[in-house]
């Protein structure tokens, strides 16, 4: 360790002590996603599928709750279930769906308890899983309130890609072994290649340049993904990023636990916002003509 | 020829033998000297076409160190968009698949057993070397592009014209009316411009027309104005999962129930009648509100609701699909539906003409049902010595009391295209294992383009996983040539007779390119638009009736719905969208009956319990899913599962095919199989080991804001007038 780097080390955290958190973010990349427009058709969680070599568990494992699936298709019914309350006949206003993937809060509750220190911050305001540094201890799982990290409790790399089904894994990132904690990443090996990218064309990350897996695939166009740091910018004129657009003008801030709304009537909202988690996803009501 | 004659077109011997992604290369050149664009680490995107289901949708395959790694939509293409849904994201998985079959097989007595290529094309050339054309038939799946070329013209050097086109998933009915009333078969719908759609059971953000199409559509109808979608179908899909008001319709009804719309629009809404005959003007004066409630058992709040949505929310537009078409009047609800659309003058609003594809024999040519009974029917009459099946599984999607399976015994010799064993692979006498989608030549016309004349190029986006398969386009060139017919003598393979369409293809399509730099730009982009041709809509409503009665069966209905997803069950053996958990029931790699709560009581049953479903033709047992998106006299099973053994490891004994148990009826104006028109008694039977296994734990969200909504009043309020994201 150079000593520039010592003193650069040392002043983060001093900087840190003094006024609280982490200040020196190069990207903290976002999501926006529209309820409205998302008809849980399932195409994200496949393409993550893919992208992020998931294995598939099987039916008897998946029973026991352990399905791989990084980002999942929540539905939920506005009417009970049988034997509950009868209030209508149908659910007359369809279902409510919920593309559900690690919210990369930026005060995640799965980093503090983590042994380790497998799980941490990025200077790319990601949480990130380091998958040979985990232990396994699952303490991170026990203290998402997502649910949404999900632990190899076998060997699932030894069924999951018969010859030659694991042709298709993909090389830029690893195949995850048993004991070993994983979650979403917001598809880091494709952020990494266009930073790797941009660094040696020397100019900054464009705005879409990095698309998530889900993202990409949406057929509705559901999923805005983008670097949340990216505003406006008077000197060079360039734009502020989508997601930052559609934050901005949902009303939506980061560091609250309580959205104070100029217009209480735009529709964004972060899940469980109110446990200080303050994620990076940002989702936008469902709507319905009622 | 898609362009041009054979003989005249006709470029020499030089074609390359041996396809590889670099044009010219004769042989696989290993990687100590890598082809120059080949750098290690870094990924390559080839476009091609996706080939899981009909709609044709482009795509992009990330290739890295010669595999493909990850399929994405093709931005330049007008159907997809560069989007793509999980049927084609597991197009990688059909491909890598462990199960498929990488040899040519012969029937020995009783097996079939590994041959070559020559003892199969042999058998082949010994069997059809004498035939007359009226023995000979050939069944597929939705074909279109230059492998329709060349299987009509292999037709043609046999002189059969013997073409049967089967998809269980269709539109077929829905074609014919619009054909019918408004001369064109495949109109075109503007959801964009849409403020409200009443869908009778046209789930086309699943499984109706092109879904990924009409996804993207979907996202422009859904910005503001917000527009306002109705669906009315017996049990919920995709697109009525997402619907504002979601109405159950007890199957057949469909049709009383869009006349008794028609009725209130002009009784309350003062909308005109003119221009249909007089005997439908009869007939929707006939269906008054009581009527219409008596009929369909929907509240006559709810009817007025509806007709004064579509009214307001002007223009409208009125689908209709697979739950409204699978009657014997089928063809009179679609019709019914057809009239709303007039009625509400949206035909030249928001119903318009897609224009008609310029080359006739390159055009897609849409499978349907009524080519399985008419085929069963034929091999029952022994009409046939020689059949080639590919792309179908009809041993699998024809249901048992059609006798299909039976009637297969009467046809002497059978020779399938296929990538996997399956149930139709069984009963063959050869089979030829197919190259995949991803390593096959072929060019595609969209059954579906909005307004556009595309033709999407499927390229290999690898080398094959195995020597021993053969593209279909390449199969079909050997067989013409084993015919004889000295036309097709210079094309050393399929990749050579494309490559010499392409050349000839009229001058207006290659914008001054040379001829070399033309192919590159149609592979680079993956799709070349070659127009298409005025053809004006033409509103002509014709006569039809509706059955008052439509039998008073106490017993419950079948619906055999499909998903986007396994689809007509094709897909089941992919490991993916086994566990990929189904979009409604949240069920994973299984089978499941959805019943409603108050019917799951009758019957006695709880969520996972097992009920017997019997109808006139055989019986099933499922287990259950409890959930108020279905109609109370009404049993759903989505297809998909129930495969044979054969059917590789993921797909085996899994589930039911709810297919198998319907009776033989059929939509009487069109012949198509009467899909939603099965009764069936539904019983409580003994649980077994295997259990309903199910993702999430909640149905509901327990007061937890997961999923916050909002009205729409709100929406437009804040949101009103911005199109921004």
């Amino acid at each position: 360790m150079s000593l520039s780097n010592l003193i650069d080390d040392w002043s983060r955290y001093r900087k840190g002590r003094e006024e609280g958190g982490f200040h020196d973010y190069e990207h903290m990349w976002g999501m926006s996603i529209d309820l409205n427009k998302c008809i849980g058709c399932n195409a994200c969680s496949v393409a993550c599928y893919a992208e992020n070599n998931l294995a598939v568990v099987g039916k008897e494992k998946f029973e026991k709750g352990q399905g791989m699936h990084w980002l999942r298709l929540e539905r939920y019914w506005d009417e009970p279930d049988l034997g509950e309350e009868r209030t209508t006949e149908f659910q007359q206003h369809g279902a409510s769906f919920l593309p559900m993937m690690c919210q990369q809060c930026n005060a995640a509750t799965c980093e503090p308890v983590c042994p380790v220190a497998a799980t941490y911050h990025t200077p790319d305001g990601l949480n990130a899983q380091v998958y040979n540094r985990c232990i396994g201890s699952r303490y991170c799982s026990n203290n998402c309130p997502y649910r949404l990290r999900y632990f190899n409790f076998w060997s699932y790399y030894e069924d999951s890609w018969p010859a030659p089904l694991q042709m298709q894994l993909n090389p830029d990132i690893s195949v995850r072994d048993k004991g070993v904690m994983e979650k979403c990443t917001f598809c880091v090996q494709r952020i990494r290649t266009v930073k790797d990218t941009a660094r040696m064309e020397d100019r900054k990350v464009r705005d879409g340049e990095v698309q998530t897996a889900c993202s990409q695939t949406c057929p509705t166009g559901a999923i805005e993904f983008g670097d949340m740091l990216g505003m406006y910018d008077p000197e060079t004129g360039v734009a502020e990023t989508k997601v930052t657009r559609m934050w901005r003008k949902h009303q939506v801030e980061f560091g609250k636990t309580k959205q104070n709304k100029q217009t209480p009537d735009m529709r964004g909202y972060r899940v469980f916002e109110f446990l200080n988690t303050d994620p990076c996803v940002m989702y936008l009501d469902r709507v319905r003509e009622v | 020829m898609g362009w041009g004659g054979v003989g005249a077109t006709l470029v020499g011997c030089d074609m390359p033998s041996t396809v590889t992604l670099e044009e010219g290369k004769e042989e696989v050149v290993s990687y100590l000297v890598p082809e120059e664009f080949v750098i290690p680490g870094v990924g390559v995107w080839y476009a091609s076409t996706c080939r899981q289901c009909p709609s044709g949708c482009g795509i992009h395959g990330r290739v890295r160190e010669g595999r493909v790694l990850k399929l994405e939509g093709n931005p330049e293409s007008s159907i997809n968009k560069g989007r793509l849904c999980q049927m084609g994201q597991a197009g990688l998985q059909a491909h890598y698949n462990p199960d498929r079959i990488s040899k040519p097989q012969i029937r020995r007595g009783s097996s079939l057993v590994d041959a070559t290529w020559e003892e199969a094309y042999g058998l082949i050339a010994e069997k059809t070397a004498n035939i007359s054309g009226s023995k000979f038939a050939w069944m597929t799946g939705s074909v279109s592009g230059h492998q329709s070329v060349l299987l009509q013209a292999h037709l043609e050097s046999i002189g059969s014209g013997n073409h049967f086109v089967h998809e269980t998933i269709n539109n077929a009915i829905w074609a014919k009316v619009s054909e019918d009333m408004l001369g064109d078969s495949n109109p075109r719908i503007r959801l964009d411009k849409a403020q409200s759609v009443l869908s009778f059971g046209a789930d086309f953000l699943g499984t109706w027309g092109s879904p990924l199409h009409f996804s993207t559509e979907y996202a422009k109808f859904r910005t503001s104005p917000r527009g306002t979608l109705i669906q009315v179908e017996p049990n919920m899909t995709l697109t009525g999962a997402n619907a504002d008001l979601w109405v159950a319709s007890k199957p057949g009804t469909e049709g009383a129930l869009a006349l008794g719309i028609a009725n209130q629009l002009v009784s309350k809404h003062s909308l005109s009648m003119s221009g249909l005959p007089s005997s439908v003007q009869s007939l929707i004066r006939s269906y008054t509100m009581d009527e219409t409630v008596t009929a369909t058992g929907v509240d006559a709040d709810r009817i007025a609701d509806i007709a004064s949505t579509l009214k307001r929310r002007s223009p409208s537009v009125v689908l209709a699909g697979a739950s409204a078409q699978g009657h014997e009047h089928g063809y009179q609800c679609v019709a019914a539906a057809m009239v709303l659309n007039i009625i509400l003058g949206n035909i030249g609003e928001t119903i318009e003409s897609n224009g008609e594809f310029a080359y006739a024999s390159m055009a897609p040519v849409s499978g349907n049902t009524q080519s399985l009974v008419a085929f069963s029917q034929a091999a029952a009459d022994k009409r046939f010595d020689v059949v080639f099946f590919s792309g179908v599984n009809p041993v699998y999607t024809a249901p048992k009391s059609l006798g299909l399976q039976e009637n297969m015994a009467n046809i002497p010799f059978k020779v399938v295209f296929s990538h996997f064993n399956d149930e139709t692979t069984a009963m063959a006498d050869v089979v030829l294992p197919l190259a995949s989608g991803e390593e096959d030549w072929g060019t595609h016309v969209a059954p579906y383009q909005a307004g556009v004349g595309e033709i999407s190029i499927q390229q290999p986006l690898m080398e094959p996983l195995s020597k021993d398969t053969r593209g279909f386009g390449d199969i079909l060139l050997t067989l013409l040539k084993k015919r004889k017919e000295s036309a097709y003598e210079g094309f050393a393979d399929y990749y050579a007779y494309l490559r010499n369409a392409f050349s000839t293809i009229p001058a207006e399509h290659k914008n001054g390119a040379s001829d070399d730099q033309f192919w590159a730009d149609v592979l680079s982009a993956g799709l070349i638009d070659v127009g298409v041709t005025d053809k004006p809509l033409n509103v002509t409503a014709v006569e039809f009736n509706m059955p008052k009665e439509l039998g008073n069966s106490s017993d419950m209905v079948l619906a055999p719905s499909a998903r986007l997803g396994f689809w007509d069950g094709r897909h089941a053996n992919l490991p993916w969208l086994q566990e990929a958990p189904d979009q409604i029931s949240k069920v994973v790699w299984d089978s499941w009956a959805e019943l409603h709560p108050s019917t799951a009581k009758k019957i006695g049953v709880k969520e996972g319990d097992m009920v017997k479903i019997a109808s006139a033709s055989g019986e099933i047992n499922v287990k259950v899913y409890i959930y108020k998106g279905v109609h109370p006299d009404v049993i759903a099973v989505p297809l998909g599962q129930g495969h044979d053994a054969g059917f590789s490891r993921y797909a085996k004994d899994r589930g039911v095919n709810s297919l198998s148990i319907l009776d033989p009826k059929v939509d009487k104006m069109t012949g198509e199989l009467a899909l939603y028109s099965t009764n069936v008694k539904v019983t409580k039977a003994a649980k077994t080991d295997d259990v309903l296994v199910r993702f999430g734990g909640s149905e509901t969200q327990i007061g937890r804001k997961l999923v916050s909504t909002v009205s729409a009043d709100v929406y437009e309020r804040t949101e009103g007038g911005d199109h921004v994201a």
